[in-house]
This record gives structure tokens, C-alpha cells and sequence, in this order.
């Protein structure tokens, strides 16, 4: 009786800090800034507006057109993430796993860990030349073609963060036990079939793991956009995102006047995005995934 | 044992620092505030001059002004606005604020940041077009001008020597020799891409377009609402600028501002439209540069020179020391100021009215432009960007557009005056 007490007492202390730095700087300030989307502020005065900025933002003509071009371009940079993270990240971790790599995989491992450690800037910057018209590879212009700038910005950034669903898969793949695959040799499996009857079933969970984690990621999305295109990304707005949208309206940018409730709106909408599909996988698609116990 | 006392020293030790740093405010707060010795703090957002104020310019003003010492307090460009609205509204704001140019300014103005200046010796030395950059509302100065940048179209001599072609005076007679260049073959003609949108208009539109809106007249008459961009006026500068497209180097689309310059000091291409501000970058390789003014329309007519206001100096309304301050705005006004500063920063311009002369010969070069020219700033960063869409942004990304989609100028003019009329009302 005496010791649960101390344990909560314990417990109560060691995730105080935690929890004091985690309400402190992120579940006030984001609640702040919810709060803030209800306002609008004007000649120094705050008034409750309900959801007019929300329904300003959907609704009015030229704002509502940056905003839906930043949506469905978020999509598009999320879905080009995921499209090609997934097989790309599978077939590496599928090699590094493989028999004949035994005495190199730790050096591959980190060679195809090394772009998600380097800055975004350089990471833009050292793309961008390579591509680059003038003094590049390609003489089309990829970040000046409207079709193609985004996704080759999402190319990029899956260059740079390919590394990270490849560990995930990786992981997984090492935690299944050696007496499994055995068993499957045994029987008269070969590799090809091992992996896709054996293997991949039991890795499957971790697809919907990279998966939620890429949409959060993609959706809190701006650095490597920023970094190449500024605040109001190019060409005609076919790079803007959600992120640099906020940043713009929030901050305003060189020519536009920074409206700080407008831009707690936009990011309460990104906030709201992210909550309900992260909802959603937690408690229809988690719950429903076989997890085999090895 | 050490570790027993550590955090107790330096617990001591910060709350030592603390007291430290709290007296020293508190006592150069209470020295300034009697006797003869004045300190006056300048906020600025020029971070990158520091040096060069506190050892050549500040210096210069104390020697002729003993008794008034100048603190110089920059704050990132970034930051710089929503700092100085902080501190002034927080009573701690600086005796001299640097100025933005425009709405930013204006907005200011109106919550009573700033002294008038209306009257002063500091104003009289700059006429209206210098100051208009920071009036109220009815046209009261507020700021002493202490610089602009310009815009030209910078040249590679070499080239144009070796091709045998004369500077153009009129559009016609650019493009003949954008023409030449292209059928040589040697060389790019332009040194022009349109990955960033603001270079098209700052240095390109805004260069170009006055030649046929005629300058203030075009610009003002926009404000007022008495012309639109629809007009012929307005679509024949949005073509002079569309004129350009077939000289653009391969691959333009994706061309940055970078890249532009990199090609022409690398000596790869004849012409670049740039703002002076990039004097040192583009001689930086050895190349012999010279600068043109955008041409105009037809020979024998006006000619119009961007010059863009970018700093000036204003007092806070609540300085404690607005004698001190009002004599460094009276400084900053002389000839012997203006000088010295745009001498140390190649690439800026005094705004005043008598003349000063520059050391740069490329600076010198891009003064004389000022001749014989009438001035105006950029078309669309007065009222036209105050509200939702900025007509500013909107024009960088119709100027893309032109040069990547195939707008028009009619089809760019008309989308662009929709877009300001649908929040814009002339004469508010």
C-alpha cells in the first residue's frame, strides 16, 4: 500500500518536467493559437468572429484559391512521398537483410542512412545545381515547369529521408527469428516466396506506421520548400503547401501584410487534418492489423 | 564536495551577472537624463553595417557634435518590425528609428510612432519625391531619406565591343541588339530567368514600365484609382517587358537570381538587368561592366529611372532627448554625410538634392542615370499591397506566367486589376 503510494508519488515527480516543458511549449501554444483562429483582430482591438475566418478562408475567392492549390498540392507531395518511399525503403532494407551482405551491411547502412542527417539547405541547394539548366545534367528545366516542380521537390526530400522508413523496415525485418525462416526452408520455400509469404506479413504493420508518419511529416511540411522557393513558391504558386501558405499569411511576406488570425486558421487547419486522420488509423485501421506473435 | 558547491557558485555567480547587467542599464538610463552628455540609441535593420557605423559614421557625427554620443542597435531584417512595434508601444523604443519605406511606415505614422519632421532643416534639403516614401496620409514628412537603391541594365563592355554594338537608347533599338547577340551566338543576350519572381518586377517591369506609364504620373494615378492596368498605357510596359522573352537563355524557367549572375560574371552573357545594390557582385570577377538605363519607347522621349527609397530616419515621438536627436537628423541631411555613407555602401544613393559624387566608377555610373531622368519608385509597394491579394506578389507571379505560360500583357493587365479591385478602394 505504502510503496504504490511512493510509486505515484514517483511518478508524479519524474514526468512532472516532462510534462510542465510539453504543456509549456506545445499544448498552450497550440491551443493559443486555435483559440486565436476565432478572433479577428483589427485598429488594435480583438473581436470573437466564431468561424469566419474559416469560412473566409474557404469561401473567399482569391484566399480560398491559395488555400485549396495548397491542400491538393499537399497531397500531392504527400502522396509522392509515400509512392516512393515504401518500395524504395522495402527493397533496401529486403538487401541490407540479405545473406551475402554480412560483412558490408553495417557500411551500407549508414551510407543510405547519411542523407536524412544532412541539413535540408544543403540538401536543396546541392539538388538544385544538379538540375540546374545551365551547369546541371538535365537541360529541361524540372523547378520551372509547373508539372514537374513539385514533384521533383518531393523527389528530393525522399532522397533525403528515404533512409528512415528503410530502418523501420529493417528492424522489423532483423526481429523475425531465424527458426521461422528455417522452418520455411524446410518446407521448401525459396527466397522470393519467403520473403513476400513469410517476411512481408510480418512486417506489414510497419507500412501503416510510415505511413501515418509520413502524412503527419508531409503535412507539417516547409523546410525543403522554403528553402528553394521562399514563402510564395513558384512557379505560380505550384510548390505552395499548407506550411508555407501559414508562414505567409502568419508572417506575411515581402508585399503581403502578415494577418496573424488568418494564419492561426490555416494552421488549425493543418492541426485538424492531422488529428482526424491520425484518429482514424489509431482506432480503425491499428486495431485491425494482425500483429503474429513471434 | 565540488560538486556541493557548484551549483550554489553559480547560482551566486548569474545573480552577480544579473544585478550587474541591471545597474549598468539603470545607470546609463540615469546619466543620460541630466547634464550635458547625451546618449542617443539608433535602431536599425542594417545588422551587416554595424562596423562601418561605429567606427566611420557615428565617429564623424561626435566629433562635430560633442556632448551627443550615438548607440548603434541593430535587429535582424526579419525581426525588425515587429521589434520596433514592441518596444515603442512598450515605452523602450529607440530616440532614432530607422524607416521602411511605404505602408509599413505609414502604419506607423498613423499610431504615432514618429516626431513630425514638417518644417525642420533635416527635410528642406530633399524634395517631395524623396520624402514621399515617408508621409502620412496628407503628404507630411516624418523620416530624413538617407538612402535609395537604383536599377539598370548592366552590361559586359568586352561584348559588346567585340560584336561592334552601341548602347540602346530606345526599345526598338535593345532589341536589335538582343537580336545580334542572339544571331552571333556566342553569348546569351540576357542573363535573365524566371525562377524568382520578385527580379522580374523590381528589375525588369519597374525598369522598363515607366518608359510608358510615365512614372509618377502612371504610379500615382493607380493609387487614385483615375487609371487602371488595363489601360494602353500600363499593357504596352507589361509588353516591353514581354518583348524580352525570345532572348532568354535555355532552361529559364529555372534560372534563379543566383544563377543570372553567375552567368553574366562568368562572362556568358551580354546583359543582365540588375538593381545597383549588385555593383560589387557584378564586377567582382574583373569584367569590364558598364551600366544603361531601361530605354524609352520612341526617341526623344522622357526618360524614367527607378529609384527605389530604402532607408530613412525618423525620430521616436517619445524620445527623451529630441534636440539631440532632431541635430543627428539635421546631420544626416548635409552633404558630408551623405558622402561618407554611400561611399562605404556601394550601391546606394544619396536622395538628396545636392549633389555628391560617388569613388565607385560603376556607382558613379549608375548616379548619372539620376540626370536628366525623372524618378520613380517601385509601381506597386505604395497602398496597391496593403491588402489581400498584394498587387506586388501578384505582379511577380504574372510576370512569370508571361514568360512561362504565354499570358499576355492584356490577359496579365486584366487579371491583375481584377485582383486589386476586388479589395482595393481608391481614395480611402
Amino acid at each position: 500500500m505504502k510503496s504504490t503510494g511512493r510509486a505515484y508519488r514517483n511518478l508524479i515527480l519524474f514526468s512532472a518536467p516532462a510534462f510542465v516543458v510539453y504543456a509549456g511549449f506545445l499544448v498552450i501554444p497550440l491551443i493559443a493559437s486555435v483559440v486565436l483562429s476565432f478572433f479577428r483582430s483589427g485598429e488594435g482591438v480583438s473581436t470573437f468572429a466564431g468561424l469566419d475566418n474559416y469560412v473566409y478562408l474557404f469561401t473567399n475567392g482569391s484566399t480560398s484559391e491559395r488555400f485549396w492549390n495548397a491542400l491538393i498540392n499537399n497531397f500531392e507531395f504527400f502522396g509522392v512521398h509515400l509512392l516512393v518511399e515504401l518500395p524504395i525503403g522495402l527493397l533496401m532494407a529486403a538487401l541490407l537483410t540479405s545473406s551475402t551482405l554480412r560483412r558490408s551491411r553495417g557500411v551500407y547502412r549508414t551510407l543510405l542512412f547519411i542523407p536524412a542527417t544532412l541539413s535540408v539547405v544543403i540538401v536543396g541547394f546541392v539538388w538544385r545545381l544538379i538540375i540546374n539548366p545551365l551547369w546541371g545534367i538535365v537541360q529541361f528545366p524540372l523547378l520551372g515547369d509547373e508539372n514537374t516542380a513539385l514533384p521533383t521537390i518531393a523527389l528530393m526530400s525522399v532522397w533525403e529521408y528515404v533512409g528512415i522508413p528503410m530502418i523501420f523496415l529493417y528492424t522489423a525485418l532483423i526481429a523475425i527469428p531465424d527458426d521461422i525462416l528455417e522452418a520455411a526452408k524446410l518446407d521448401g520455400s525459396n527466397a522470393w516466396s519467403t520473403f513476400w509469404r513469410v517476411k512481408f506479413p510480418l512486417i506489414a504493420p510497419q507500412f501503416g506506421l510510415i505511413a501515418i508518419l509520413t502524412y503527419i511529416w508531409t503535412f507539417n511540411g516547409f523546410d525543403i520548400i522554403y528553402a528553394l522557393n521562399g514563402s510564395a513558391p513558384g512557379p505560380d504558386y505550384s510548390t505552395d503547401i499548407l506550411g508555407t501558405l501559414f508562414y505567409r499569411t502568419f508572417f506575411g511576406s515581402s508585399g503581403q501584410v502578415a494577418n496573424p488570425d488568418l494564419g492561426a486558421t490555416v494552421a488549425s487547419v493543418v492541426f485538424f487534418l492531422i488529428l482526424i486522420v491520425t484518429a482514424l488509423y489509431f482506432f480503425v485501421v491499428q486495431r485491425r492489423l494482425k500483429n503474429y506473435e513471434l | 564536495m565540488r560538486s556541493k558547491l557548484a551549483p550554489i557558485a553559480i547560482t551566486a555567480a548569474s545573480l552577480v551577472m544579473l544585478g550587474l547587467a541591471g545597474c549598468s542599464t539603470g545607470g546609463s538610463a540615469s546619466s543620460t537624463d541630466g547634464g550635458d552628455d547625451v546618449t542617443l540609441t539608433f535602431a536599425t535593420w542594417r545588422t551587416e553595417d554595424t562596423a562601418m557605423w561605429e567606427d566611420e559614421i557615428i565617429p564623424a557625427f561626435e566629433e562635430s557634435h560633442p556632448g551627443i554620443t550615438v548607440d548603434y542597435a541593430p535587429v535582424g531584417t526579419d525581426d525588425y518590425n515587429a521589434a520596433m512595434q514592441s518596444q515603442i508601444e512598450g515605452g523602450t523604443g529607440a530616440d532614432l528609428i530607422m524607416c521602411r519605406p511605404f505602408d509599413v511606415n505609414r502604419a506607423w505614422i498613423e499610431d504615432g510612432y514618429f516626431e513630425p519632421l514638417e518644417g525642420t532643416d533635416a527635410v528642406s534639403k530633399f524634395d517631395d519625391t524623396a520624402l514621399a516614401a515617408w508621409t502620412d496620409v496628407d503628404g507630411n514628412p516624418y523620416c530624413v531619406p538617407i538612402a535609395s537603391v537604383l536599377a539598370g541594365f548592366y552590361y559586359n563592355t568586352a561584348i559588346f565591343d567585340e560584336l561592334g554594338l552601341e548602347v540602346p537608347t530606345t526599345q526598338a533599338e535593345l532589341l536589335d541588339v538582343l537580336d545580334a547577340i542572339k544571331k552571333d551566338g556566342t553569348y546569351a543576350p540576357l542573363a535573365l530567368g524566371s525562377a524568382d519572381g520578385w527580379q522580374l518586377a523590381y528589375n525588369v517591369l519597374y525598369s522598363l514600365g515607366p518608359n510608358y506609364w510615365k512614372g509618377e504620373d502612371g504610379r500615382l494615378a493607380l493609387i487614385d484609382g483615375t487609371q487602371k492596368l488595363t489601360d494602353p498605357d500600363f499593357v504596352a510596359g507589361f509588353q516591353a517587358f514581354e518583348d524580352l522573352k525570345p532572348y532568354l537563355p535555355d532552361g529559364y524557367e529555372s534560372l534563379t537570381y543566383e544563377d543570372m549572375m553567375q552567368l553574366f560574371t562568368l562572362g556568358k552573357a551580354a546583359i543582365i538587368p540588375d538593381g545597383s545594390w549588385d555593383i560589387s557582385a557584378a564586377t567582382a570577377t574583373g569584367l569590364d561592366v558598364d551600366v544603361f538605363g531601361a530605354p524609352v519607347a520612341n526617341a526623344g522621349d522622357q526618360r524614367y529611372q527607378q529609384e527605389m527609397p530604402d532607408q530613412g530616419v525618423g525620430m521616436n515621438a517619445k524620445s527623451e532627448h529630441k534636440e539631440a536627436a532632431q541635430e543627428f537628423l539635421d546631420w544626416l541631411a548635409t552633404p558630408d554625410f551623405q558622402s561618407l555613407y554611400v561611399n562605404k555602401l556601394p550601391g546606394f544613393f544619396s536622395m538628396g538634392t545636392e549633389p555628391v559624387t560617388y569613388d565607385d566608377p560603376l556607382a558613379q555610373k549608375f548616379a548619372d542615370l539620376k540626370t536628366d531622368a525623372d524618378l520613380t519608385p517601385r509601381l506597386a509597394l505604395d497602398r496597391l499591397s496593403a491588402g489581400t491579394p498584394p498587387l506586388d506578389d501578384e505582379i511577380w507571379v504574372a510576370l512569370q506566367n508571361m514568360y512561362n505560360s504565354d499570358l499576355s500583357a492584356e490577359d496579365a493587365t486584366a487579371e491583375l486589376q481584377a485582383g486589386l479591385d476586388s479589395w482595393y478602394k481608391p481614395g480611402q
